[in-house]
């Protein structure tokens, strides 16, 4: 590898190799610390977003209140865009997301509005009341998940077909379970998974899930680096995993300080402390907030998407398959099941979707979940995720959602009504997709 | 790629799927509370042989644009169709789902099914116009219900929907009189939203309150009033006012200024402001809605929101069933008149029981029958109650009787 004194032209006489641009240069030093170029370009992209809104709110934009707003706007959607990256990846596509979170969320309120106390007696004080709620819409989600899969992967109906029948049947069900009115009310403790002053983890376990984020970068970085000695594979330069060390987990770290930097609302503070005996200090007791319930799911759900698709048989079948179907099938994947498998993993995810919605709403209208399909898609495909299947992250699509929602919610901070949001959207929905396929082109 | 099986699966679906489409509207289990159709029946009936004589073979087609509202299963069908049958006619309807296409088909069936007088709930003013055409060639009169249609010859049946307006910013003033106020609105598309009701917040002073100095907007883009005034809510959906809310209550936050009232147009929208109140843990300010849901009048008895316009869409469902059976037998728009132990006397019209004249934005000069709405705080819950609007249990659903803020109709 040249270093810079090298690359000096000795003298006018010798053929000197090539003498290498500034640009090459650098661009092997950066490839050396074999960052995913793709994932820092939306990085960079988000940051340039939330920037230029910044400046132009006045600075007022990129404050800890408003950036967990917007975080938690985002959830539900990231959510679902975990599992729709391996919808996409595997050739299919579910139009379905939005009508069956809309059906489940309604599900939830009538459960614990009405069903629970009223047919199954299990009354307000009921034990884990809330919980038994959970699963049961988590196992509603996974049931119309498998009932499309099978339609999709062993009859053989093309997944766009099945899952716009279940976009417009399953959203008319809605109608039925509470003709249209809105159903709120629900338990207490479910509505923290909404998010709030009080539907966050606090300050000192934001810090504990930084510090152990923080740790697991570190460890991850070694294990990495270990078995690439195991398996004699070049290693990365030191200079770049420590490089790497340092800005993934002071990335983690500043986030949980960040968090942290929201606080209480003066009111909720002030009761908190008549209510625990504590002297308030002048200008009220600062609590901090901490990150949020949504957030915390979104991360959970994040990383178990990302292991199942990287880590897992279920996923790398997923993967050959949406590469080339029929060479997977050759291989002797069950590719059938692998589709099924998929699908219900989205019923799943839009259960978990749901119950945020429904706990941010304190219930269940008719229209929720509604359009969510399209921002889905677009927070998948803006994350990388291609059409022609086979390619896609998880990590991506969690930051297509993040770039979408910070453009939303950036214009809607500064005033711009949801016509202009609509237009913006959609045209940085393609851009982001052109400039992907153009990418692709070029490298290859 | 299909094979046979499949195909008649998937045709099984989709028949299966209209047929429960298609019968949705008209079939639909209403459950208003029993109490409901007590009032009705009891003032509904003129002698019943006379008009069963002269109405026999009416028959009354609605043109639903929206039915998954839940008002107008629950209120409205209920009495137009109750008030229909009772005088001999028949009723039959179709739902839109929202697409002016389809509301242009639907119109089309139900007059080849012999609707011999129209009721359309207008999805789009002006897009109903070739419908509209077509019953006239057809020489079917036509009840606009609720929104407005821009034609001369319709019959417009409608809450005050000005007044409402009015009504919700005068209640709001009247508690809040200076101070910070937020708009929300509803779906950019209704004229609803963008016309009528900011129309009515002017004629109730909000504007002259802005000029002076004593009222600020905090989200106004411009000066142009009603436009640059308030937030839109696509289709007025809960969610996305809920996200509106909570970016605003975010920028006023940074800017350091307190939100003192918040005037939202209705209640779908009331619902998301109150949830993003919620989220950020801000204290319930002033807000108003319309259409006395049943989720917001309870939060009216909680005191999360403070007023409620109601249009006891019962009412007007009535009105439009007796105009409509009076159309029937020929009776002409300039001279219909409602029964006078029909309606409510708090909604009968302020020009009387006989169509009057209504001047639309368009120009057009049309007969109507505008009602009149009843803001709703919490003094006055008795009133849905007595009315059989909502039932005791789910207004005051959460509600601790014994405190003393709790409102009269709960204790």
């Amino acid at each position: 590898m040249t270093n810079l004194a090298e690359a000096a032209p000795a003298s006018a006489q010798a053929t000197p190799p090539a003498r290498a641009s500034i640009r090459e240069r650098a661009g092997a030093l950066i490839g050396q610390t074999e960052i995913n170029f793709r994932l820092f370009g939306m990085l960079v992209a988000l940051a340039l977003i939330l920037f230029s809104f910044n400046v132009w709110s006045g600075g007022k934009l990129i404050q800890p209140g408003n950036m967990v707003t917007l975080a938690v706007q985002a959830c539900g959607i990231a959510v679902i865009a975990t599992g729709m990256v391996l919808v996409i990846v595997t050739r299919n596509i579910d139009l379905s997301v939005g009508s069956l979170v809309g059906f489940v969320a309604m599900s939830y309120a009538i459960l614990m509005t009405d069903f629970m106390p009223r047919v199954l007696g299990m009354g307000a004080d009921f034990p884990f009341r809330w919980e038994i709620a959970l699963a049961m819409g988590m196992g509603i989600g996974l049931a119309f998940g498998a009932v499309q899969g099978f339609l999709i992967a062993y009859v053989g109906i093309p997944s766009f077909i099945v899952t716009l029948g279940g976009l417009l049947s399953i959203r008319g069900i809605v109608w039925y379970l509470s003709q249209g009115a809105a159903v709120v009310g629900l338990d207490p403790s479910f509505q923290l998974i909404g998010g709030g002053a009080q539907g966050s983890l606090g300050g000192n376990l934001t810090w504990l899930v930084g510090g152990l984020g923080a740790l697991a970068v570190l460890g991850l970085l070694y294990y990495n680096r270990r078995q690439r000695r195991h398996f004699g594979f070049p290693l990365r330069p030191i200079w770049a995993e420590i490089l790497l060390a340092v800005i993934g987990s002071g990335a983690i770290l500043g986030l949980a300080w960040f968090a942290n930097q929201n606080f209480w609302p003066k009111g909720l503070a002030d009761q908190y402390a008549q209510a625990h005996g504590i002297v308030a200090p002048p200008g009220g007791l600062q609590i901090s907030t901490g990150l949020p319930y949504p957030i915390v799911i979104l991360i959970g759900v994040t990383l178990v998407m990302a292991w199942l698709s990287t880590r897992r048989r279920y996923g790398r079948s997923a993967f050959a398959y949406g590469g080339n179907p029929d060479a997977a099938l050759l291989a002797g994947i069950n590719t059938r099941w692998t589709i099924m498998k998929t699908f219900m993993l989205m019923g799943v995810l839009c259960a978990i979707a749901a119950a945020i919605a429904a706990a941010r709403l304190n219930g269940a209208t008719l229209d929720v979940g509604v359009s969510y399909e399209l921002y889905v898609i677009a927070a998948a495909v803006v994350g990388g995720t291609s059409f022609a299947g086979g390619i896609g992250t998880i990590p991506g699509a969690v930051l297509g959602a993040f770039v979408m929602q910070s453009l939303a919610y950036g214009l809607s901070f500064n005033g711009v009504n949801s016509p202009g949001q609509n237009v913006a959207a959609g045209i940085v929905l393609i851009l982001a997709v052109g400039f992907d396929t153009w990418n692709r082109r070029r490298g290859s | 790629m299909l094979n046979k099986p499949a195909v008649a699966l998937f045709a099984t679906i989709v028949v299966v799927s209209a047929a429960c489409g298609g019968n949705g509207a008209t079939t639909a289990p209403t459950s208003p509370p029993a109490a409901t159709t007590a009032p009705t029946s009891a003032v509904t009936q003129p002698p019943a042989s006379t008009v069963a004589s002269q109405t026999a073979g009416c028959t009354v087609g609605v043109s639903w644009n929206n039915f998954q509202q839940p008002r107008w299963a629950a209120h409205d069908k209920p009495n137009i169709q109750q008030t229909v049958e009772a005088g001999g006619g028949k009723y039959i309807d179709a739902d839109a789902n929202l697409s002016n296409e389809q509301q242009l088909t639907d119109v089309d069936t139900l007059i080849s099914k012999g609707a011999n007088v129209l009721i359309l709930l207008a999805q789009d003013q002006n897009a109903i116009l070739p419908a509209v055409a077509k019953a006239k060639a057809a020489n079917i009169p036509i009840i606009a219900y609720d929104r407005l249609i821009e034609d001369p010859s319709i019959l417009y049946i409608t809450f005050d929907n000005v007044g409402v307006g009015k009504a919700q910013a005068a209640a709001l003033l009247a508690k809040v009189p200076t101070g910070n106020y937020v708009i929300i609105k509803g779906d950019p598309g209704d004229p609803n939203a963008a016309t009528f009701l900011p129309q009515g917040f002017k004629d109730a002073g909000l504007l002259d309150k802005v000029t002076s100095g004593a009222i600020k907007i905090l989200n106004a883009t411009g000066t142009n009033y009603p436009a640059d005034y308030g937030t839109f809510t696509d289709a007025w959906k809960t969610e996305t006012a809920q996200s509106n809310m909570e970016t605003i209550i975010d920028k006023a936050t940074s800017d350091n200024t307190p939100i003192n009232a918040i005037l939202a147009e209705n209640d779908s929208t009331a619902l998301g402001v109150v949830a993003a109140e919620t989220a950020k843990s801000m204290s319930f300010v002033p807000l108003s809605g319309q259409d006395g849901d049943t989720a917001n009048l309870n939060n009216v008895a909680l005191g999360k929101q403070y007023v409620d316009v109601w249009k006891n869409a019962n009412e007007l469902g009535k009105a439009a069933g007796a105009a409509a059976l009076a159309l029937c037998k020929g009776t002409p728009m300039a001279s219909l008149t409602l029964p006078s132990n029909l309606l409510n006397p708090d909604v009968v019209p302020t020009a009387g029981l006989t169509a009057a004249d209504f001047q639309t934005p368009g120009s057009n000069t049309v007969k109507s029958f505008i009602l009149q709405p009843q803001p709703l705080t919490a003094a006055n819950l008795q009133l849905p109650i007595d009315a059989g609007f909502i039932a005791k249990a789910d207004l005051c659903k959460g509600v601790d009787a014994t405190s003393a803020t709790a409102p009269a109709a709960c204790k």
